[in-house]
């Protein structure tokens, strides 16, 4: 029962973070803060959204408050007929300045709505939806009228609403304050037609303004005059007084202004005020505080949390989804097993049961529909995640790893005794992601169909850039002082800028930034904006948006304004249709080797046995560049020490190299005891068969709940909730009720107490770093096919990699290094050969370069040099710029890399060189522009002043080092060699030594190696200090250089500002640790040409829609950094 | 020109408007009553005001939760009424230029003043003098 205290206060007008850029307050610090002052309920009124909305809802309930969930929309005017410019000057009102955020961002009167009930809950989500989605797409503004709520649409839809007239900005408000009374009157006489009797309020705010009195008295002199009642709010911005420069900095940047930023705000007074300050500001108007009360007692929305919503499924007559869910499950597991198996016919029974007790048959079939179309499709597809720990999503053929095989547990996936929505995520091939989205849409409709909203939040580089852009510093500093920051959290900035090498000179060092590093740390996680999940989206049953408002998304797509925990906390339907490039590179590898070899000679890469002993022997030489999950640094550094030889070792090495696992060190000993160096020990016989696979070591949550079970004979669901309890952060006396159940349950089997105390320690030692054996195993799949694809097909698999990046760990230059190191030649791109993508040429031994990753080349070009030259060759320059008509930028790349080698003759009676194709080629373009494309095929040409052949031996007279720079900046790929091996002479020299020589050197010795930097990871030890983990190439291969703190504090800077390196150490060549060198200092090392140049080893900037081969690797040094720090924030 | 057209739309007569401001209820609820109108405003409210910033003795009514008194020039004026307040939070973000203030508009001995608690100086203030 709520009370009405006639002392008490509720805030029905709050804006938290969400109202992104326009509020300063977090969730939980405006619940605790109403807990606290002991209000009994909260609304929450963001600009034009409800982002925020379901984690208040949740949160608020959680602690006791009563939530109010409403919005503050931008309406069109009610108080005049027609448009503003129509009213003679002295009557116009201001135009509030613009509310909300990115598309949602609309200029026009505010309106205070607050949902009663469901059905008021839903036409709010029906109001924004309208409003966000008149314009026809992401980039129309309708003409102005985009995120703006219609009069109509409130008649419409004010069922279960409660509106408030508005903040100073409301058109009531705003007509007082301009001194047109008249107005207000209209406005407020048509706003409260809107709604039902009773249900409009004159909203009275206190803005502690010197006209504030005068404002409040026209206000309640109206509303006596319309006989509408009054409700007092404080328009909250921000929690406390002390907190309203955060809000200030928020929205002079929102508004793209500096401070004072467009609102220029008089004072600090839209706080939480408790309710005798409220009182006391309204002492004139008691009914107004009064009405907050009342209004409080009158909302009193359930969203039914807990219950489930599934899209309708088509079912035949007299039958139901379970009925048919069975029948497909019993049909794929005869596909699945053969022979049948009486323990897969008990499992299948088993989960079936579970699912039809726990409600989600339609979900299933939901998840079948889409996979059977992909398959239909012959669109690449794998189940991931704990989805495969399911018999039932194996037979339905959603994941491809056998649960039985791999005892995978479904209890892990599904568990009887906490009824959550299952998630079964799926990766599809990304190059035809979006067939299977349009099928989507068009199978359940595109009312009823929306992608998932993400909330971005504030980093230290993005709070920096907030805080800087406010305070009114120039473009250029803040791009200064974001640069070279880590990817680390805003709170952490001082600490960053103290202790990190790379932040030595940086210039927030200075002492004049006090305030900016203040406001920085303050603006820790803040969101900023809602951004669009990868792949996520929500399918409903009614129209999507009665469950959540919908806006446009950058990319043109409809998005809800609710990430996926609020939709999981809705009961909604969300399917994760991710993209997976390995799938389209899988694919093409198929399709290029088939080509050559002949459709039957390449069997589909799916369904191979896992058992081809030389597939291992690769992946056990660490020789796995490209392939799926299996080619990082520490993925081949662990191949070198696990010696992969069956289907179960991938699995614990996609398992072994994660953060938990990592976290907890359980490579170590899972590395000793399987090469016998230490003893596999278990404190109980029935925990040592659980383990056997993993030498004893807790790998796998599955894991736990065999130990569980067999050692404390707990169910397996009673196992999973034990999982989940000991995972998460724990009181002490909860882990005590823990363990002592434990403990007394695994005495009551016949265990002594010593033992139940140690197999529970170790538990609680590993529960809680687990990897999912399921999605390892998924996983799993996909990297032998790809292992097997490189094994046999490199050529094919290389140009497959090439052509579907960015994807994967390294750079596209150093995935056609490591071909050239499997003796694959590589050829440069050539008009008269090259497609648009890689492709294999010579039986595959070589790869030529296709013309797609090409800077400045362009969607037109491309498909007209393919086209021309499908009627014949080009003959030379000319011939090639007449056909193609080649813009001038694309035609001087196509040059320097050597695209137009070999065409034509000059008078010395050999092909032009690069030089003299380039002097040509202003001169070409100005004749054909004066000429047009008729005439003769050749025009001839006065021969022009190009500098003389560097290499008269090669047809393009440049030499080695001209021909690689070129290559790097325009292809970002060195086609003639690799950079390093300019420079051999001057390396050996020095003494380096060569990456495929490492495991012939002796442990412990010191050595000089050289390399071009690849990646740069810095994850966070246990101890909290920061270890280095470089990638470096040399022409021969990778090699691993571990720099610890002492030795990154000397060449932090140094890692950081150079790409080439020479690194003295020592040596690491062992088993048990496999190679690495541990640096003692890493030195700069410019490549130089022959002439002493340095030779550029970046590429240029690539321009849309094309651009140089787009690596996710080795290119930017903050994305590196920044990589390495999402590792280590994992 | 919105905020004046009652003002002008009064029609004005030469010789004035005979009112009996005073009455027998004293000089106090007619000088509130001007002062709560919405469309009468005070002389430096519509030109630019000269202000004023002297630090001045205040007592707090901490029942009331406003200035009880303040002293000038040796002469105790005790508040009779708080006709309005407001607060002044500015240009934080430049310490030569930040003004943080909670401001009183009060009736004192028949004269209205415009006091403010200067926190950042940490000190009262009589910002206004009547009109």
């Amino acid at each position: 029962m709520w009370s009405t205290d006639v002392t008490g206060f509720v805030h029905l007008h709050v804006h938290s973070h969400f109202s992104f850029m326009d509020g300063a307050a977090s969730l939980d610090a405006l619940i605790e803060r109403a807990k606290r002052l002991g209000m009994e309920s909260l609304a929450l009124t963001d600009h034009q959204g409800l982002s925020g909305a379901i984690r208040f809802y949740r949160k608020a309930r959680a602690a006791g408050i009563r939530p109010i969930i409403g919005v503050e929309v931008v309406v069109e005017a009610a108080g005049i007929p027609g448009c503003e410019a129509d009213l003679p000057p002295a009557e116009r009102l201001a135009r509030p300045h613009p509310a909300g955020f990115g598309r949602a961002r609309a200029a026009g009167f505010h309106l205070t709505l607050l949902a009663k009930d469901l059905a008021g809950y839903r036409n709010l989500c029906r109001l924004l939806s309208a409003a966000h989605l008149r314009a026809a797409s992401a980039d129309d503004d309708a003409g102005g009228t985009r995120s703006v709520v219609t009069l109509r649409e409130l008649h419409r839809l004010s069922e279960g609403i409660i509106a408030l007239s508005g903040c100073r900005h409301g058109e009531v408000g705003a007509s007082i304050e301009a001194g047109v009374p008249w107005r207000a009157r209209e406005a407020a006489t048509r706003l409260a037609r809107c709604f039902a009797p009773g249900d409009f309020y004159i909203e009275l705010t206190h803005t502690m303004t010197p006209g504030s009195g005068d404002y409040l008295r026209s206000l309640s002199d109206l509303a006596g005059e319309l006989g509408l009642p009054v409700v007092a709010t404080n328009n909250v911005h921000y929690l406390t007084r002390t907190d309203a420069p955060l809000h200030d900095v928020l929205s002079a940047v929102g508004a793209r202004a500096t401070l004072p930023g467009p609102l220029g705000r008089p004072n600090a007074e839209l706080y939480f005020k408790d309710a005798s300050e409220m009182r006391r500001l309204f002492s004139r108007y008691p009914t107004a505080c009064d009405a907050t009360l009342e209004i409080a007692a009158r909302c009193d929305l359930d969203l039914g949390l807990g219950s489930f919503h599934f899209p309708t499924v088509e079912l035949a007559r007299g039958e139901t989804a379970y009925s048919v869910l069975s029948k497909l499950a019993w049909r794929g597991l005869e596909e699945r097993y053969r022979p049948m198996t009486p323990e897969a016919v008990r499992r299948l029974q088993h989960e079936l049961a579970i699912i039809e007790q726990l409600g989600f048959p339609a979900y299933f079939l939901v998840v079948k529909d889409i996979v059977d179309f992909a398959r239909r499709s012959g669109i690449r597809y794998s189940g991931r995640g704990s989805a495969g720990d399911s018999i039932v999503t194996y037979a339905l053929g959603v994941t491809d790893a056998d649960p039985i095989e791999h005892s995978l547990l479904f209890e892990r996936f599904l568990n009887p005794e906490r009824r959550q929505m299952p998630d079964i995520d799926v990766d599809f091939d990304s190059a035809r992601r979006d067939e299977v989205i349009a099928y989507i849409y068009k199978r359940f409709g595109a009312k009823h169909v929306a992608m998932i909203a993400t909330v971005n939040t504030m980093t230290a580089k993005s709070a920096v850039r907030v805080a800087a852009k406010a305070l009114g510093h120039p473009p250029a500093e803040v791009d200064s002082f974001s640069r070279h920051l880590p990817w680390t959290s805003a709170r952490k900035i001082r600490e960053v800028l103290a202790t990190y090498p790379e932040c030595r000179n940086h210039p927030l060092r200075d002492a004049r930034h006090e305030m900016l590093l203040d406001l920085t740390e303050k603006l820790d996680h803040v969101p900023m904006h809602l951004g669009t999940h990868l792949g996520g989206f929500l399918i409903t049953a009614e129209p999507v948006d009665s469950w959540t408002p919908l806006q446009w998304a950058a990319k043109g797509t409809v998005v809800s304004q609710y990430d996926k925990d609020d939709v999981e906390a809705l009961g909604l339907v969300k399917m994760d249709i991710l993209g997976l490039r390995m799938h389209s590179a899988i694919s093409q590898t198929v399709e290029l080797a088939r080509a050559r070899v002949g459709a039957d000679a390449v069997p589909e890469p799916f369904l191979l046995p896992h058992d081809d002993p030389r597939v291992y022997d690769t992946i056990a030489a660490a020789d796995t560049v490209g392939m799926f999950q299996l080619e990082s640094s520490g993925q081949r550094n662990l191949a070198m020490r696990l010696q992969e030889r069956d289907f179960e070792d991938i699995i614990a090495a996609i398992s072994l190299f994660r953060p938990g696992p990592l976290e907890a060190e359980m490579i170590v000993p899972f590395i000793r005891r399987r090469h016998g160096i230490e003893p596999v020990i278990v404190p109980h016989p029935a925990m040592g068969a659980c383990l056997a696979d993993s030498y004893g070591v807790i790998v796998y949550q599955e894991q736990v709940l065999q130990v569980v079970r067999a050692v404390a004979g707990f169910t397996l669901a009673e196992a999973d909730s034990f999982r989940r309890a000991m995972t998460k952060d724990r009181s002490r006396a909860e882990m005590e009720s823990l363990h002592a159940e434990f403990v007394r349950r695994s005495v009551a089997l016949g265990c002594t107490t010593e033992v139940a105390e140690e197999v529970f320690r170790q538990l609680q030692g590993f529960a809680a770093y687990g990897f999912n054996k399921a999605h390892a195993a998924c996983f799993a799949v996909v990297s032998y096919a790809s292992a097997w694809l490189k094994t046999y097909y490199p050529a094919e698999f290389a140009a497959a990699i090439l052509n579907n990046e960015p994807m994967g760990f390294y750079s596209p230059r150093l995935v056609l290094d490591d071909a050239r190191r499997h003796d694959i030649g590589v050829l440069p791109p050539h008009v008269n050969v090259s497609s648009a993508d890689c492709t294999v040429e010579g039986r595959g031994s070589a790869i030529r370069v296709g013309l797609k990753g090409l800077l400045n080349m362009n969607a037109r070009l491309l498909p007209a040099i393919v086209e021309a030259r499908a009627r014949r060759p080009f003959d030379d320059l000319t011939d090639f710029l007449r056909r193609t008509r080649a813009e001038s930028d694309a035609a001087v790349s196509l040059i320097k890399v050597g695209a137009l080698d070999g065409l034509g003759s000059t008078d010395a009676g050999r092909p032009p060189t690069r030089d003299e194709q380039l002097v040509l080629l202003p001169e070409l373009k100005a004749t054909l522009a004066r000429e047009g494309s008729g005439g003769e095929r050749a025009l001839l040409l006065a021969p022009s002043h190009a500098r003389p052949p560097e290499d008269s031996s090669h047809p393009s007279g440049w030499s080695v080092a001209r021909r690689l720079g070129a290559e790097l900046e325009l292809l970002g790929l060195a086609v003639t060699c690799h950079p390093l091996e300019l420079a051999r002479t001057d390396l050996e020299a020095r003494g380096v030594v060569w990456a495929r020589d490492l495991s012939r050197q002796p442990d412990r010795s010191r050595i000089v190696v050289a390399g071009l930097r690849e990646r740069a990871q810095t994850p966070r030890t246990r101890s909290g200090k920061r270890v280095c983990f470089l990638t470096l190439e040399d022409p021969t291969g990778l090699i691993d250089v571990v720099v610890f703190p002492e030795a990154l504090q000397r060449s932090g800077e140094t890692i950081v500002k150079h790409r080439s390196y020479l690194v003295e150490g020592v040596l690491q060549n062992n088993q048990e640790r496999g190679i690495a060198v541990i640096a003692d200092i890493v030195r700069p090392y410019v490549v130089r040409a022959s002439g002493g140049a340095p030779v550029r080893l970046r590429r240029g900037v690539g321009t849309a829609p094309m651009g140089p081969f787009r690596g996710t690797a080795g290119h930017s040094d903050e994305s590196e950094w920044s990589a390495a720090d999402d590792v280590a924030a994992v | 020109m919105g905020n004046n057209a009652p003002i002008r739309r009064f029609d004005a007569q030469k010789t004035g408007q005979m009112l009996d401001l005073f009455g027998n209820a004293g000089r106090l609820p007619v000088v509130l009553e001007l002062l709560s109108t919405p469309w009468l405003h005070r002389a430096s409210d519509v030109d630019a005001p000269k202000r004023i910033e002297i630090p001045v003795p205040v007592e707090w009514d901490p029942e009331r939760g406003r200035p009880g008194s303040f002293t000038r020039k040796g002469k105790r004026y005790e508040v009779d009424q708080v006709v309005t307040q407001w607060a002044v939070d500015t240009r934080w973000w430049d310490r030569e230029r930040a003004v943080s203030r909670r401001c009183f508009r009060v009736i004192a001995r028949g004269g209205v003043y415009d006091l403010a608690y200067d926190r950042l100086g940490e000190q009262w203030l009589l910002v206004g003098v009547v009109d």
